[in-house]
C-alpha cells in the first residue's frame, strides 16, 4: 500500500454494466491534481464524451477523497463527486461536496476513490471491504426509506460499516435527489441520487482496517487547535424554548431539545444542529435529525434572515467563520474596530409571507426530505414557496392536483413529497422533474414569471415584484444571492455572487459563499460593475473553492482569508509536501481551467450561454430596490474575462492560458474542436 | 474503584451525559489514540470506540474499563511480556513481545472487546491494542485533552459532570 501524498494508493473503476472492476493507481493523478475535485475533474476530461445525458450509462459518478482525508486534520473528512447533474438545467457536469465517515473508511478499505459507470442489470449495492469490492443485490433495500436503508446495511455488514444510500426519490429518478451518509450528511447539489437510481445502485457500503499515515503530526495537531479556534468546552443539550429568527419565531411548547454535531470524520467543529425528539412524517416514534441553514425555513418563512455586512466583508479584527453560526459560538464584536458598527449594522430580510411557522409541520418535511433522499433546499426555497406563492396568485385554479394545495397543511405537505418522489398523478411525473424543467413544462410565462405581490422591503418600507419561481440559473433556486427574499446582500456582494454562479454550473453558495475584507469593500462598493479589485476577489474566492475541494477541507472553516496558507498548511502536514498557499492558488487554477474545458468540450459553453443564464436573476430588485443593467453588467464580464485571460467574445480561455498552467494538452484538443479564441 | 454488576474497575474513560455535553460523533477520540500511539489514524489501531447512532446520532464512546481482576491480562500466553500490569495497576500492551493471538481480545468481558486487534497478513505486525491510559504522557490521556466538546473524563476522582453534584 502506498501512502503517496496522503493517500493509499488506488482508485476503483466500478463498471456496472459488465461487472468488471479495476484499479489506477493513485499517484497517476496525485502528483500534478493533488486530490478531490481537481482528479476528478482530469478524470472526467480524459473519459467523458460529448452528448452523455445524466441517466445514461455512460454518465460516469467519480468520487475522490482528498490528501487530508482519514488524516485527523480536521474537515478533511470531505468528499467529492462529480459527473453529468440531472438537476442541472440544462444537463451539465457538476460536482457535489459529502461529508460523513465513508470518505475515511475507504482509505481504510485501501481506496482513495472510485469511479461508477454502466448500470447494473437489478438492483445493486457495491460492498468494499479491504481492498475487495463486490457487487450485491439490493432486492432487500430497493424500496427502502434512507434511515431504513443505512440500518439494514449495518445488520448485513457489522455496525462499524460504512454506507452512502439513496432514497425512494433517488430509485425513481427524482431529479433533486441527494445521496445520504452518516449524520445526515448528504451531496444533495447535483441530483446524484438520481444518477444512482438510473444505474439501479442503491448504496455503496465500506468496511476497512487499514490505516492512513499523515506525515506531520506534530502540525497536524497544531491545526487541530487552531483551525477556525475550537471551542474546546462542554457543548450540552439545551432545552430551547423558541425556534427560528427574524419573524419566523415561534414558542415552542415545552421546548425542543438543540445539541450540535459534527459532520466528517476528525473535524474539530460540530456546526451541525441536532434537534432532538421531532415529530416524524412517518411513524408516531419521535425522532432526531439535523438542521443546517435551509432548515430553519422549513419551520416558517414570512422573512427572509436579516443580513449583516460581516457576513461578507471582514476585517483582521471582526470575522469569524460560517462553522460558529449553528452551534452559536461566534466571537462579540470587537468594538475596537472602527468599522465594527457598519459590520454589524443588521440589514433585514423582506417580509415574504410564504408560510407561518409551524414547528410540527417543519419537522415533518425534513423528515421526508431526510428520509426520501431530496435536496432540502429545492424542497423548502423552491417547490414549497412556489406553490404558496402561485396559489396566492391564483395560478392553481385550472390544475387538480388531488388535494387542495396549502403549504401550511401538514398533510398536504407529506402528499407533495410523496407525489414528486414516487411520481404520481398527473402533476407527479412533472414535478419529479425539479422545478426548473416543470416551470418549462407547465408553460415559464404564466408558471415562472408571473408576479407574486406579497413581497414588501422592510430596509425601503415598500413593495417590490418577486417572480413566482425562485429560479437563479443552471437549474438551481436561488441560495442567499441577496436579492431581499434570499439574503439582503449589498449590490457589490450579490455581482460577486453573480460572477462565481455565472462561470459555474450550480448553486455556488455552499462552497464559493463570497469573503473579501472590508477595505476593499469601500474601494468598488461606490462603482462595482468597474472594480478590478472585486473582479480580483471574486478570482480569489473561487480558487479558494477549488483548493478546498481539492485538498480537502470544509467550506464552513474555508476561506479564512487573514490565513491564506491554511489549506496548504494542512496539505503539508497530510501528505509531507512544501506548498504555499500561493502555489495552491495555482493548483486551484488548472482545476477551474480543465473545469471551464469541461463545460466548453462537452456541454457548448460559451460566453452569451452564461451570462443570459444568470442575468434575469440580477434584474429582480433587491431589498434597496436596485437591479442590474445588461451594459453594465457585461462591463462587469469583460473585466472578469481579461483577469482570467479568457476572450471577451466566447468566454473561451486562451492559448497561452491553458500552457500557462500546464495544460497545453486540453488546449490541444480544445483546438482542433475549433475551441480556443481565434 | 467503581463497581458493575459484581465487577470492580480501575480509572477509566467516561463518557458524559449530554446534559453536560453531547458527543459530536467526530471521532477525534479515535483519531487522536492512534496518532499519538501508533502515529496513523487506522480503525484496527484505536483504543477507545464511538459506537455511531446511525438514526438517532447520538453516539456512544466503548472505552477499556480497566477491570480490577483483569481478564485480559489472564487470557495472555505471554503473561508479564507481552501483557503487562504497571506501578499503577494499569494493564498495559508491551507490543513488541505481543503475538496478536488475539486472546485478551476475546477474554473481554464487553461486548464489543474494549481491546483491538490490527490485523495483517503479516503475523508480526498482529498486534493487540488496549487502552493503557497514556500511562507514559504526564499530560494523560490524549482522547480526554483532545476531545472539542470535553464529553471525555478519567474516573477516579469527581467528573466534571458531577463538580454541581459536589456540595449537595
Amino acid at each position: 500500500m502506498s501512502n503517496t501524498y496522503g493517500y493509499v494508493g488506488k482508485i476503483a473503476r466500478i463498471n456496472l454494466t459488465t461487472g468488471e472492476i479495476t484499479t489506477i493507481p493513485t499517484e497517476k493523478y496525485a502528483a500534478d491534481y493533488i486530490g478531490g475535485r481537481e482528479i476528478c475533474n482530469r478524470i472526467f476530461w480524459e473519459n467523458a464524451k460529448p452528448g452523455t445525458g445524466a441517466f445514461d450509462p455512460e454518465n460516469m459518478l467519480i468520487y475522490m477523497t482528498g490528501p487530508t482525508t482519514a488524516t485527523g486534520i480536521p474537515t478533511g473528512g470531505r468528499s467529492v463527486f462529480t459527473g453529468i447533474s440531472p438537476a442541472s438545467y440544462p444537463e451539465q457536469y457538476v460536482w457535489s461536496g459529502i461529508g460523513g465517515w465513508l470518505g475515511a473508511e475507504l482509505k481504510f478499505a485501501g481506496f482513495d476513490g472510485f469511479i461508477i459507470e454502466g448500470r447494473a442489470e437489478k438492483p445493486t449495492y457495491i460492498y468494499i471491504e479491504d481492498g475487495d469490492i463486490q457487487l450485491l443485490p439490493a432486492d432487500g433495500l430497493w424500496g427502502l426509506l434512507v434511515h431504513p436503508t443505512q440500518k439494514k446495511l449495518e445488520e448485513i455488514h457489522g455496525r462499524k460499516v460504512k454506507s452512502m444510500v439513496i432514497g425512494p426519490a433517488g430509485e425513481n429518478l427524482m431529479r433533486n435527489a441527494s445521496i445520504t451518509t452518516s449524520n445526515d450528511s448528504v451531496a444533495a447539489k447535483g441530483g446524484f441520487g438520481a444518477v444512482f437510481g438510473s444505474k439501479n445502485l442503491k448504496a455503496v457500503s465500506v468496511l476497512g482496517t487499514g490505516a492512513v499515515y499523515p506525515v506531520d503530526i506534530k502540525k497536524l495537531f497544531e491545526l487541530r487547535l487552531k483551525m477556525a479556534n475550537p471551542a474546546m468546552r462542554p457543548s450540552p443539550v439545551k432545552l430551547e424554548p423558541t425556534h427560528g429568527m427574524d419573524g419566523n419565531e415561534i414558542p415552542v411548547e415545552g421546548g425542543w431539545l438543540r445539541g450540535q454535531v459534527a459532520c466528517s470524520h476528525g473535524c474539530n467543529q460540530h456546526c451541525n444542529r441536532l434537534m432532538m425528539n421531532m415529530k416524524s412524517a412517518f411513524s408516531d416514534e419521535r425522532i432526531n435529525q439535523v438542521e443546517k441553514c435551509v432548515g430553519i425555513f422549513a419551520y416558517g418563512y414570512k422573512e427572509d434572515c436579516s443580513w449583516s455586512p460581516i457576513q461578507n466583508f471582514e476585517t483582521s479584527k471582526n470575522h469569524f467563520l460560517p462553522c460558529k453560526m449553528l452551534s452559536m459560538e461566534s466571537p462579540e464584536p470587537d468594538f475596537s474596530d472602527p468599522y465594527a458598527p457598519e459590520l454589524f449594522k443588521q440589514v433585514r430580510g423582506d417580509i415574504v409571507d410564504f408560510w407561518k411557522p409551524d414547528f410540527d409541520k417543519g419537522s415533518v418535511m425534513m423528515d421526508m426530505c431526510n428520509e426520501y433522499g431530496i435536496d432540502k433546499w429545492d424542497v423548502i426555497v423552491w417547490f414549497m414557496t412556489w406553490l404558496s406563492m402561485c396559489k396566492k396568485e391564483g395560478l392553481l385554479e385550472d390544475m387538480d392536483f388531488g388535494m387542495e394545495v396549502d403549504v401550511e397543511n401538514e398533510e398536504f405537505v407529506k402528499y407533495f413529497l410523496d407525489m414528486i418522489t414516487y411520481r404520481r398523478g398527473k402533476y407527479g411525473p412533472i414535478f419529479a422533474e425539479g422545478m426548473a424543467r416543470a416551470v418549462r413544462t407547465l408553460g415559464k410565462e404564466k408558471y415562472g414569471d408571473s408576479i407574486y405581490h406579497g413581497r414588501y422591503s422592510q430596509m425601503i418600507g415598500q413593495r417590490l415584484d418577486l417572480p413566482v419561481s425562485l429560479e437563479a440559473a443552471w437549474g438551481h433556486s436561488f441560495h442567499w444571492q441577496g436579492r431581499g427574499f434570499e439574503g439582503s446582500i449589498y449590490k457589490a456582494g450579490w455581482l460577486a455572487h453573480t460572477l462565481e454562479l455565472m462561470t459555474s454550473t450550480r448553486d455556488i453558495m455552499t462552497v464559493a459563499h463570497f469573503h473579501d475584507d472590508y477595505s476593499n469593500y469601500l474601494e468598488y462598493k461606490d462603482d462595482p460593475y468597474h472594480s478590478k479589485k472585486l473582479v480580483e476577489s471574486v478570482i480569489f474566492n473561487i480558487l479558494k473553492a477549488e483548493t478546498k475541494d481539492t485538498v480537502t477541507c470544509c467550506e464552513w472553516q474555508s476561506p479564512d482569508i487573514y490565513w491564506k496558507d491554511m489549506e496548504a498548511e494542512m496539505l503539508n502536514a497530510a501528505a509531507g509536501t512544501d506548498l504555499t498557499g500561493d502555489d495552491l492558488e495555482h493548483q486551484a487554477m488548472r482545476s477551474f481551467l480543465m473545469f471551464r474545458a469541461i463545460l466548453i468540450r462537452n456541454f457548448g459553453r460559451t460566453r452569451k450561454m452564461e451570462v443570459e443564464a444568470v442575468f434575469p436573476a440580477i434584474t429582480i430588485p433587491d431589498t434597496f430596490g436596485e437591479v442590474a443593467t445588461w451594459e453594465e453588467f457585461n462591463d462587469l464580464v469583460d473585466i472578469y474575462y481579461d483577469a482570467l485571460g479568457w476572450d471577451r467574445e466566447t468566454g473561451w480561455p486562451t492559448r497561452e492560458v491553458y500552457e500557462k498552467y500546464g495544460l497545453s494538452d486540453i488546449a490541444d484538443e480544445l483546438e482542433a474542436l475549433g475551441k480556443l479564441p481565434n | 474503584m467503581e463497581k458493575e454488576e459484581g465487577r470492580t474497575f480501575g480509572r477509566h474513560i467516561a463518557q458524559s451525559p449530554m446534559e453536560y455535553s453531547l458527543c459530536a460523533g467526530c471521532t477525534t477520540c479515535e483519531i487522536v489514540c492512534t496518532l499519538t500511539h501508533d502515529g496513523l489514524v487506522s480503525p484496527s489501531y484505536n483504543r477507545i470506540f464511538v459506537d455511531r447512532g446511525t438514526r438517532s446520532m447520538i453516539h456512544t464512546i466503548l472505552s477499556c474499563q480497566h477491570c480490577s481482576d483483569h481478564p485480559c491480562y489472564n487470557a495472555c500466553p505471554k503473561k508479564d511480556e507481552a501483557m503487562r500490569i504497571d506501578e499503577n495497576g494499569i494493564v498495559y500492551v508491551d507490543e513488541e513481545n505481543c503475538i496478536g493471538c488475539g486472546l485478551c481480545a476475546k477474554a473481554c468481558v464487553f461486548e464489543p472487546s474494549r481491546i483491538n486487534m490490527v490485523k495483517s497478513p503479516d503475523r508480526k505486525k498482529r498486534k493487540a491494542k488496549k487502552c493503557d491510559m497514556c500511562r507514559n504522557d504526564p499530560e494523560g490521556p490524549a482522547c480526554v485533552r483532545w476531545c472539542p466538546v470535553k464529553c471525555l473524563a478519567v474516573t477516579g476522582g469527581t467528573l466534571p459532570w458531577e463538580e454541581d453534584k459536589k456540595d449537595e
